[in-house]
């Protein structure tokens, strides 16, 4: 094509932003080639959308308010509805918040699989947790590519358990020491700013499957269980039957994630 | 026709919705009351949403009509109340710098660069630029034709490269 039209204004956005079919990019692409000001407008646009989501994109990782995530499941409409069996679900999951101590001690024990497991959770979750600027690596921002990261650098897949449903969001994560191999940690903050992480990490188990266990070491909970000789910890200072209730969720979305076809 | 909202995308769309509703009234408070706002407006709409297509714009398409009521409403009481009531484009444009980001004063700038633009011009913008929808999308979400968000976008896009140029006309070096 050598039909040297001008480039529309509109069209060197579209084609900033990607949107130009294919063959009005090329076209546009062409022009660039022939004027190399186009090209310098095009990257100022480019250059502006990265640091737009630079600027913006952080916001997406702040906890999100109690009120919001009730509004969400239309709760002010339950009353007057018949077909909201999800209600009753998130009603459950709020439930656990109320459990508080009860019968701490007896439901789980600590039996003489990894108890450097769990006391390994327990102190990297008390070292970032805290941490204010710092707690994470990747920003939940930028969740797939945490995800991606994290995946890579363990060696196996990675999945982040969203946990929204029980008022806590991704922070973001990082990859922290363990015994023979690195492991991973998501941390996630509800609206009181109060964090729990969840620690995965493949390191030469015994290879049997546990149950819920329950560690309580240096003012920390933990939740720990090994699945598919991959073992999990979910940590943070909250009560044992909140903590049980999230542990719950993770393990369920682990599980179905694990069912669902590849 | 649905006669629910599928529950896990409405979460999921939430901190979008949320971010969204904070560009359009430059107010931490009054972004969360926004998205409540929106919430029970969906609830009360659901069975207007065809079942299959993009929640996400569905949901900022009534953000945006719930902002401009309420915002004529206000506009209306301003008037009524006092005379002094200037209630110009970026009024009230009062969103803190997270900890987070602080450790870039350039973010900070872009922000309150941001809220200096009229809130027509930064409602396109952000579509366009921070959620990446489609031009017809964002020609859909606000109710205008598609040839008014790019006579937007484009001077939005002006805007904030002159402001920038004026800010920091030392940067560079890499």
């Amino acid at each position: 094509m050598s039909a040297n039209l001008p480039v529309h204004e509109d069209e060197l956005h579209a084609y900033a932003d990607g949107q130009l079919a294919p063959a009005s990019a090329e076209e546009v692409g062409a022009a660039i080639v022939r004027e190399p000001a186009l090209g310098a407008r095009v990257a100022e646009i480019r250059r502006q959308n990265a640091l737009l989501r630079d600027v913006f994109d952080p916001w997406l990782a702040e906890p999100m308010p109690r009120k919001l995530l009730g509004a969400a499941t239309g709760r002010a409409l339950r009353a007057s509805s018949r077909w909201q069996p999800w209600a009753a679900l998130a009603a459950s999951l709020v439930l656990g918040l109320g459990i508080g101590w009860f019968g701490r001690g007896e439901m789980l024990q600590l039996g003489g699989t990894p108890v450097s497991f769990s006391r390994q959770a327990a102190l990297t979750h008390a070292l970032y947790a805290s941490d204010a600027n710092r707690p994470v690596e990747v920003w939940a921002a930028e969740e797939q590519r945490l995800v991606n990261w994290l995946s890579k650098r363990l060696a196996f897949p990675l999945h982040a358990p969203d946990l929204n449903s029980v008022g806590f969001s991704l922070v973001g994560g990082r990859l922290v020491a363990g015994n023979e191999k690195p492991g991973a940690m998501f941390m996630y903050e509800n609206t009181d700013r109060q964090r729990i992480s969840l620690l995965v990490r493949k390191d030469g188990w015994p290879s049997h499957e546990t149950a819920f266990r329950y560690a309580f070491e240096d003012g920390v909970g933990v939740f720990y269980w090994i699945d598919e000789d991959c073992g999990y910890a979910l940590s943070g200072r909250i009560d044992r039957g909140q903590l049980l209730s999230i542990a719950r969720v993770v393990y369920g979305q682990l599980a179905a994630l694990e069912a669902a076809p590849k | 026709m649905p006669e629910t909202l599928p529950h896990p995308d409405l979460v999921a769309a939430l901190p979008r919705l949320r971010r969204y509703a904070r560009v359009l009234t430059g107010d931490v408070h009054r972004a969360d009351d926004l998205v409540q706002d929106t919430l029970a407006r969906a609830w009360e709409k659901r069975r207007l949403w065809q079942a299959g297509s993009d929640l996400r714009a569905w949901l900022f398409t009534i953000m945006h009509n719930v902002h401009v009521n309420q915002y004529a409403v206000r506009r209306r009481e301003f008037a009524q109340a006092s005379l002094d009531a200037d209630d110009g484009p970026a009024a009230g444009w009062e969103i803190p710098v997270r900890a987070t980001q602080s450790d870039r004063v350039e973010l900070a700038e872009v922000l309150a660069q941001v809220g200096r633009l009229p809130v027509e011009q930064r409602e396109v913008l952000i579509l366009a630029a921070v959620e990446e929808l489609r031009y017809e999308e964002i020609s859909e979400v606000l109710g205008v034709p598609i040839g008014t968000v790019m006579s937007r976008l484009s001077r939005a896009r002006e805007k904030l490269r002159r402001m920038n140029a004026e800010t920091a006309p030392l940067k560079v070096v890499r």
